[in-house]
């Protein structure tokens, strides 16, 4: 039973078709990137998976089940959303806002241990607003530790990041699949950080591109047609 | 910090409602009244101070829970056109000088007129089946706008005198303040503060952003329209009971952010709390500083909340 | 045999000084007109309080004030232990009356707003206040005076007149107003007499168009005011002859002295 399953989901913004009968899962366990170009549609199947955007045909199933039909409080235990731009222009402490994650019922660590985990125990009295933009993405980070949802869509968490926290995400992120087998499936928009992954699903003009593990699917030839670039600009070492 | 906080603010508002009852404009001793002072406490003052307390309440937690759902901190009761609707029913009634629904004609017809235009702006404020506050907000200052025009309209054809109720109506006249309207005014305004006070989470989470209160498990359409239809019934009471008061609903919801934070469960209620003393407050200085001669509440409040917003902008940018 | 004498001219004095305190003694006056009319039936000393329009006779400037007519303390005036206050329907909102009777106190309200409604008001209002007899003989004065007037017809008839209460923005006085019925009385035509309101916003298109040949301005305000408007009208009949009056307060106001007001008037008849 899988965690999240598209079946031949069409989407379209107004009259422009984003996503074209996209099929698609995410099991148990799994860590898996997103990518392609801007405008591919990474963001837009985050959202259909998290239920905030309604496909217009195809079906979306959260542990076999239909996702409209879940009742909002339980599907919050099951999949969260972050969304790339987080609207910060409220003044919550970071410590509030973990407490939010309980909001659904708390699956997931206590609003202690979540801030600890992400890096931000001096500052849980301080206002989101006094944090730096990566010390708030992590804080709304903690929030979702805390909520403890089963599957999490991350859209782009590392573009803001300094490398060292892009590091230490990704590594919390596995330690937490290893230890509570959680799904995460994050969109990324630098192919470089693609390999940390064990699964790569390359989007492409609203379809699935390939899927697969990174060494398997990162060829030179698919660098070139989905990015319109040649390798060698990119990742020398790792393709040729 | 907080709790000390919050304690100052409660003993503020319980302080000057004393103050009110036994001050302005002139004192009087609670343990030893005589026929004019016990007349004048119970049945002047005290419905007067009640009525103060209840529009101040609803006028702040409105606020308060408008800038959440709007995510603007500018937001205030009336930016969604509820005081321009309910004025120009009021307005009309004034100025036409006839009392057709009785004794409290000019009440109903503010609070209908509050109701209706609430309804058309959530009516428009939808889109595709979604409450969206973009909408809300220019629904509702579109109205706004066309009601003023009609209601200035029907100042330039009415008399001089007609006129003059009106607009003092609509500047805020507690002085009519009576025992018959307060028992409506309790139980809608409470049903108002209720409501909104017991889907406080619903605000916190509203205000991270629609993706992100919808991912922590909230309807953001479905629980925007229970603050919308709560803010609607506590901003069309307080209309109806006291005319358009302003400054309230903008700048107590900053202040007691300021002090105790933003997290809904004590941002409403403080907000309730401090907007009822502080209009109260206003009043009494509106009925002493040229007494026997009133100073509005809502001139009061203008006078004094301007300056300050704009002493609060100062400091913010 | 003294004695019982004294006890019952104290008793005496004292019963008619209840009855004069009980029932109607004290007045709160809430509208400049009635103070007058008080004071005209010699009622000054049972005025306890007047608004703070209220400006004639001098003497009731030195009155406690309870406020404006629009909106006046209810404390000061429970505070005045009134046994009547006395409102003019036409400058008191209705839900003040009703505001005040609810708190126990008498109310009487002037509905006199034609100056042919006067007289049987003052009697009305000398009935209730128990003092009939002067508001019979006051009454009777003023309806003798209003008659002479009307004998004297100074203007020719049917020439035009127009009052203007007020230059910026235009108000004059139009039907139904007590004014109105002045300037008829003596003979007038008010140009303005077909309008929509008692005290419409005027046109000065209109002004020019039905050219009245004398023109009464109220007193009160700057002058300025006054020539900005004159100067626009200077194609009309009256200023181009010269018949622009300007007359006080007492035509404005319903109460004895309006008569005064009325012969000021027609003394500038033709």
């Amino acid at each position: 039973m899988e965690n999240i399953l598209l079946d031949r989901v069409t989407f379209s913004y107004g009259k422009k078709e984003t996503i074209k009968r996209f099929s698609i899962s995410f099991g148990k366990g799994e860590f898996c990137a997103l990518i392609g170009p801007n405008g591919a549609g990474k963001s837009t199947i985050l959202k259909l998976c998290s239920g905030i955007l309604k496909p217009q045909s195809g079906k979306i199933k959260l542990f076999n089940k239909d996702l409209e039909g879940y009742p909002s409080k339980e599907r919050a235990g099951l999949v969260s959303y972050l969304p790339q731009l987080l609207d910060t222009n409220v003044s919550f402490k970071v410590m509030e806002l973990a407490e939010m994650g309980l909001y659904p019922g708390g699956g997931g660590l206590s609003p202690d241990e979540a801030i600890g985990v992400a890096g931000l125990k001096e500052k849980a009295g301080y206002s989101i607003t006094e944090l730096s933009a990566g010390e708030k993405r992590r804080a709304f980070f903690a929030m979702l530790l805390v909520q403890g949802a089963k599957t999490l869509l991350l859209d782009e968490p590392l573009s803001h990041l300094d490398i060292k926290y892009q590091v230490e995400l990704v590594k919390l992120l596995k330690d937490i699949i290893e230890k509570s087998g959680i799904t995460v499936v994050m969109a990324v928009h630098d192919i470089n950080t693609v390999f940390q992954f064990q699964k790569v699903c390359v989007i492409k003009d609203g379809g699935l591109f390939a899927a697969g593990s990174p060494g398997e699917i990162i060829t030179k030839e698919l660098i070139r047609e989905v990015f319109e670039v040649e390798a060698e600009n990119l990742l020398p070492q790792r393709i040729l | 910090m907080k709790k000390i906080n919050i304690s100052i603010l409660i003993i503020a508002s319980i302080s000057i409602t004393l103050f009110s009852l036994l001050f302005g404009p002139s004192f009087i001793n609670p343990f030893s009244l005589d026929d004019i002072s016990g007349k004048i406490l119970f049945q002047l003052r005290l419905p007067r101070v009640v009525t103060s307390f209840l529009i101040g309440s609803s006028l702040g937690a409105s606020g308060a829970i408008l800038q959440g759902i709007l995510r603007n901190p500018l937001a205030d009761p009336y930016i969604l056109g509820i005081s321009s609707g309910s004025a120009l029913f009021a307005a009309a009634s004034l100025m036409a000088g006839s009392a057709f629904l009785g004794p409290s004609t000019t009440a109903l017809l503010a609070f209908s007129g509050a109701l209706i235009t609430c309804g058309i702006v959530g009516a428009l404020g939808y889109k595709d089946g979604i409450l969206l506050p973009e909408r809300l907000l220019l629904a509702g200052i579109g109205l706004g706008f066309l009601f003023t025009a009609v209601l200035m309209l029907f100042m330039s054809l009415s008399t001089n005198y007609g006129m003059r109720r009106a607009l003092l109506w609509i500047f805020g006249d507690l002085s009519m303040a009576d025992w018959s309207q307060i028992p409506w005014g309790v139980l809608l305004i409470s049903a108002g503060l209720i409501l909104s006070i017991s889907r406080a989470k619903g605000l916190n989470a509203l205000m991270l952003g629609d993706e992100i209160a919808h991912s922590l498990g909230f309807s953001p359409s479905g629980e925007r329209l229970v603050f919308f239809t709560s803010v609607s019934l506590m901003t069309a009471t307080s209309v109806a009971l006291g005319g358009v008061i302003g400054f309230i609903g903008l700048l107590i919801p900053h202040i007691v952010r300021f002090l105790t934070g933003s997290d809904a469960k004590t941002l409403i209620p403080l907000s309730a709390l401090l907007g009822a003393g502080l209009l109260t407050l206003a009043d009494t200085i509106g009925r002493t500083v040229i007494a026997p001669s009133e100073l509005p509440s809502g001139v009061v409040t203008s006078l004094i909340g301007a300056p300050y917003f704009l002493y609060l902008l100062r400091k913010k940018i | 045999m003294t004695k019982r004498l004294i006890l019952a001219i104290i008793i005496l004095l004292s019963l008619s000084r209840c009855a004069l305190a009980a029932g109607t003694g004290r007045i709160v006056s809430l509208a400049p007109n009635v103070t007058e009319i008080l004071y005209s039936l010699g009622l000054e000393k049972r005025v306890v309080a007047v608004t703070d329009f209220c400006d004639y006779p001098p003497e009731a400037k030195s009155k406690p004030k309870v406020g404006g007519m629009v909106n006046p303390s209810l404390e000061a005036i429970v505070r005045m232990k009134p046994d009547i206050v006395i409102m003019a329907e036409d400058g008191n909102p209705k839900e003040l009356e009703e505001r005040i009777r609810g708190l126990g106190i008498n109310t009487y309200v002037v509905r006199a707003k034609r100056l042919r409604e006067l007289p049987g008001e003052i009697e009305r209002l000398g009935k209730a206040l128990k003092v009939e007899k002067k508001a019979e003989k006051l009454s009777f004065e003023i309806e003798n005076a209003i008659a002479g007037l009307r004998k004297r017809n100074p203007a020719k008839t049917g020439s035009r007149a127009l009052f203007i209460v007020w230059p910026e923005p235009l108000i004059v006085a139009g039907p139904g107003t007590a004014i109105n019925d002045a300037l008829e009385l003596l003979g007038w035509e008010n140009i303005a007499k077909d309008a929509a309101a008692e005290y419409p916003k005027y046109s000065i298109d209109e002004i020019i168009i039905r050219s009245p040949q004398v023109i009464f301005m109220a007193k009160g305000h700057d002058a300025s005011f006054d020539r900005r408007l004159l100067k626009k009208l200077s194609g009309v009949r009256a200023v181009k002859e010269g018949r622009v009056y300007y007359l006080g307060d007492p035509i404005m106001r319903l109460s004895p002295r309006i008569v005064e007001g009325i012969r000021e008037m027609a003394a500038y008849g033709n």
